[in-house]
């Protein structure tokens, strides 16, 4: 990640030679970014948090990761029940499409992950997130909506298709490219 | 649509019922679990801070003009119109910076044309990889370029795809 940063700073720097005044502002408008999304996702942390800590809380943590643990040993290489619990709490509500909600219990996965040294459960759960299977694509459908599409669940169909296609690709080249 | 809109009261409903069943205390456990959401925002504040800085400046020193402009011959021989190609690059960085430019092409072309669907099925289909990356890895060792790259590279052939499903769906 430090050689892609790097490489894309210099390049974008580079450029910015010929139009001197623009390169702070644009660093300052990134960050201000940077801070306001902080804020709106401490709200969604703070909802999603909350109510996955009464769901663990009434013992759908057992429920769920007894229900996930054959598929998700496998898939992270773990026998973590409370890594499986997180990860596949994680996928679901990433299938789902609950905005906001996937993030933290991912975080939580992955840092369960790294800390047993399980870069592969990481990487896996990373590249799923990454290549997200969309059961519904509800920001383009309100989009679609909103330009006076005819039939603004059309994309449906083509948008699962090929994230069904990336999903599986990137989970087996993950696979494929593991560290023995 | 409506009915999906449900689901999330319902799942709410359905938790928060089978809690009071279990006797667990609801305001103290949500309090509880709110309570972390404070440090996990900031530990990831500053790789989020850099990856947003990064893509302003990528934007606005006209480095991805001039990245779009490489990849248009390559984009156009696989099938993705030349018009959504600033979408595609600009995806992996920024996800409210692409919910405009799709806005814009869904404006300019109409939502039931061919671009107007490869518009929304390259949007649905790739994710804010780096964006991901900054919060997932946030601070935790090396974040090996291997995941982010395998990332890019299956988000950019399923764009491939939708594009060449749009054409026969």
């Amino acid at each position: 990640m430090n050689g892609i940063f790097a490489a894309i700073f210099f390049a974008s720097l580079l450029l910015f030679f010929s139009e001197p005044d623009g390169f702070l502002s644009a660093m300052l408008s990134g960050a201000e970014k940077a801070a306001t999304l902080s804020l709106s996702l401490l709200a969604a942390y703070c909802v999603w948090l909350g109510f996955f800590c009464v769901l663990e809380r009434c013992g759908a943590q057992r429920a769920l990761s007894r229900a996930f643990y054959p598929v998700a040993r496998r898939l992270f290489r773990t026998e973590d029940r409370e890594a499986v619990f997180l990860a596949s709490g994680n996928l679901s509500a990433n299938l789902l499409g609950l905005p906001g909600a996937p993030t933290p219990l991912g975080v939580r996965a992955t840092r369960r992950f790294l800390a047993a040294g399980n870069r592969y459960g990481a990487d896996m759960l990373f590249v799923l997130n990454a290549t997200s299977l969309q059961l519904l694509p509800a920001t383009a459908i309100a989009l679609r909506l909103a330009a006076g599409s005819a039939s603004p669940s059309d994309i449906f169909l083509p948008t699962l298709l090929s994230t069904l296609l990336s999903s599986l690709l990137g989970g087996l080249l993950v696979f494929a490219t593991r560290k023995r | 649509m409506k009915y999906i809109s449900l689901l999330i009261p319902l799942l709410f409903f359905a938790v928060c019922l089978f809690a009071l069943v279990r006797r667990v205390k609801l305001y103290d456990c949500f309090a509880e679990g709110a309570k972390q959401a404070v440090p996990l925002v900031l530990s990831v504040f500053p790789y989020l801070a850099a990856i947003l800085i990064l893509s302003e400046l990528f934007r606005q020193s006209g480095l991805s003009d001039r990245v779009t402009a490489l990849c248009t011959p390559l984009f156009t021989r696989l099938g993705i119109p030349p018009e959504i190609a600033p979408l595609v690059l600009v995806k992996p960085f920024s996800g409210s910076g692409s919910t405009a430019l799709l806005s814009e092409l869904l404006s300019s072309y109409g939502a039931d044309s061919y671009i107007g669907r490869c518009a929304c099925v390259a949007y649905g289909s790739s994710e804010t990889v780096f964006y991901i990356s900054a919060v997932y890895f946030a601070g935790k060792g090396k974040a090996g370029a291997r995941p982010i790259l395998i990332s890019l590279l299956c988000n950019f052939l399923g764009v491939v795809a939708g594009c060449a499903l749009c054409r026969v769906l």
